[in-house]
């Protein structure tokens, strides 16, 4: 994704401004897990990207070093992928979301440039999710992200999302949130 | 054989564990999922002594491409040698016992340790060291101190099993007449299976044996516990698996296979169509291999643990192993299966729809990882670990007269697979030797 994108080009504090204020909009409507709200955010044409983190020596390292296109994934979602986690959520018999998981979210490190088209932006940041569960469970994963941002009238959606962790093994059982 | 594993002396059984474990009485209790005791002698009379899945063949097809993963707590490399042959070797130098080999896959001419540099080629053989020098003036064997081989390592049908104890059994011996089932997913088409590429590893605060044992013969949970997973696939609730007309649970030295006869069930929940039809589409020619019967297993609603932390779920084609991280820890290391013929499109699907159900983003299996770590938590409790648990289902339920191998029983929901587990697993930690293990079979050794 990186080659992909011009990065000399970064936008302006103003535009910059912007495009964070939507990104921790973003973030508190999960943290409020306000699901469909947050799924509107996401273009038709989604590329929701986590990929599996591969522990290899740098002479044996994948398409993208440690990880691979073809490779497994956390999540490797479409707009009707993402929908379909959504309505697990909203279930009543999901079980294990009641009690709620309570979550925060938060992104830092913030950058944003130009991209390819116009209307176009290329967000590099990264985040920490904290998740706790019952009386005494907490996660914590931490990540780096790159969005691609589009301009979508007065706001924006998000068109790709490529998550990485640094973890090979995953610290806790599941994800049942997104990143 | 100065490279060989020294096999670890087998300490003496627990006095108590029939408190914990009575299954002709259909009853466990949770101490056995919470006591250090019992996982220190699991190490040493299960996971140091029974077959373990290593590696499916296609992960290393070729010269000196190897995997990183454990047996037991035990790391282990599983390299693919210049004959063909697999060797699997423990991931320690024979020196200070350092860690070689720190990467989970690759390709290697061999491996040199980082804390003294001996140097070992994929046959295991120590080739050499820094300051070689000083080990010739020791009058130092260099054929004595290769990297220690397990005792034995055997495949079938693509899945690569190893075991540290030269006592133990054949593959075959140990897998018997579950073969048979195994060849619904690992056989059904010609030029059998392979991995997709990677692995997804994640950490649950739960015992093993509670995954071992959901997938060896728990299909009652499904339409309960993952409700919320199947309305999302699918619009609505799981099939009711108490309305199918056939269905089977049987089992072989504490291995598991429960299953309906249904074909598509458990593929039916990627909510995948091109699936659903590939199904189809190779059902005929399945039936031609392996018969109409285990046509119909193929994608079926079903389930499979080989004794003690193998499982998959055909369908979902999701591989796993439980690996045991202490008595409430385990690591999951989770693959995908396809079949090697399947077209590219098809693959693919099964690679994103196993992670979409079966992974730890997965939708059903979210509401898995809860209940397995609160049956292990709770037996936190001096008082509670020591409570009975119901594994009571079923109980006259054996078919005698069955053409069908391995010890077969009528219905999935059916908690015999469950107690053969927990059997063959109490059996294993009552016995020093092999020898010593009860043969508790009773069904057909070979398929008719």
């Amino acid at each position: 994704m990186t080659a992909l994108y011009d990065e000399q080009r970064p936008v302006s504090v103003e535009q910059h401004y912007r495009i964070s204020h939507f990104l921790n909009y973003e973030y508190r409507l999960l943290d409020d897990e306000r699901f469909d709200d947050w799924l509107a955010l996401m273009h038709d044409e989604i590329h929701y990207w986590m990929p599996g983190i591969e522990n290899r020596r740098r002479e044996n390292l994948l398409e993208h070093g440690f990880y691979a296109t073809d490779h497994m994934a956390f999540f490797d979602d479409s707009l009707r992928d993402l929908g379909r986690r959504v309505a697990r959520f909203k279930q009543p018999s999901a079980w294990a979301e009641n009690p709620a998981t309570r979550n925060v979210h938060q992104l830092s490190n913030v950058e944003v440039y130009y991209g390819e088209n116009d209307g176009e932006y290329v967000v590099h940041s990264t985040f920490q999710s904290v998740r706790s569960r019952g009386l005494d469970e907490e996660y914590v994963i931490y990540g780096r992200r790159q969005d691609l941002i589009v301009q979508d009238g007065e706001s924006f959606k998000i068109k790709k999302r490529l998550i990485l962790i640094p973890n090979a093994t995953l610290t806790c059982k599941n994800i049942n949130t997104f990143l | 054989m100065g490279n060989m594993i020294k096999t670890i002396d087998v300490t003496d059984s627990l006095t108590n564990l029939k408190d914990a474990c009575d299954l002709e009485s259909g009853r466990i209790s949770g101490k056995i999922f919470y006591d250090q005791a019992i996982y220190e002698q699991e190490l040493e009379k299960v996971f140091a002594r029974c077959w373990l899945f290593v590696a499916h063949e296609s992960q290393i097809p070729k010269t000196g491409d190897y995997i990183t993963t454990t047996m037991g707590e035990d790391e282990v490399i599983v390299i693919r040698q210049k004959s063909g042959g697999i060797k699997v070797f423990l991931n320690a130098c024979p020196h200070r016992g350092n860690k070689i080999c720190f990467s989970e896959s690759g390709s290697a001419r061999g491996f040199i340790c980082n804390y003294h540099g001996w140097s070992f080629n994929v046959e295991g053989n120590l080739v050499g060291q820094h300051e070689s020098g000083v080990y010739e003036d020791s009058n130092f064997d260099k054929s004595k101190w290769g990297l220690k081989e397990v005792a034995n390592v055997d495949s079938w049908k693509g899945l690569v099993f190893a075991t540290f104890d030269p006592e133990s059994p054949s593959l075959q011996e140990y897998l018997g007449p579950m073969t048979w089932y195994l060849d619904a997913l690992f056989d059904n088409q010609e030029g059998g299976t392979e991995f997709v590429g990677g692995c997804i590893r994640s950490t649950y605060e739960c015992n093993w044996k509670i995954a071992a044992e959901n997938f060896v013969g728990d299909i009652l949970h499904a339409g309960w516990t993952h409700d919320s997973a199947a309305r999302a696939m699918l619009g609505g609730s799981v099939a009711k698996v108490s309305d199918f007309e056939e269905s089977y649970s049987v089992n072989w030295n504490g291995h598991g296979y429960e299953f309906a006869l249904d074909t598509v069930g458990n593929v039916a929940v990627l909510g995948e169509s091109a699936l659903n039809r590939y199904i189809h589409t190779i059902k005929p020619s399945v039936a031609e291999r392996l018969g109409d019967f285990r046509s119909n297993m193929i994608g079926s609603v079903s389930s499979c643990t080989i004794f003690p932390n193998f499982s998959f779920l055909p369908g979902q084609n999701t591989v796993r192993i439980w690996q045991p991280r202490g008595p409430n820890k385990m690591e999951l290391f989770t693959w995908v299966v396809v079949n090697k013929s399947a077209p590219q499109e098809v693959k693919e699907k099964w690679r994103k729809g196993a992670m979409m159900t079966f992974s730890p983003t997965g939708v059903f299996e979210m509401d898995d990882g809860e209940n397995w770590e609160y049956c292990t938590k709770t037996a936190k409790g001096r008082v509670t670990a020591q409570q009975d648990l119901f594994v009571g289902l079923g109980m006259d339920t054996l078919l005698t007269d069955t053409p069908l191998p391995a010890n077969v029983y009528e219905g999935q929901l059916n908690e015999a697979n469950s107690r053969a587990f927990y059997q063959y697993w109490y059996d294993m930690l009552n016995a020093k030797s092999w020898n010593e293990v009860p043969n508790r079979n009773v069904g057909k050794a070979e398929a008719e």
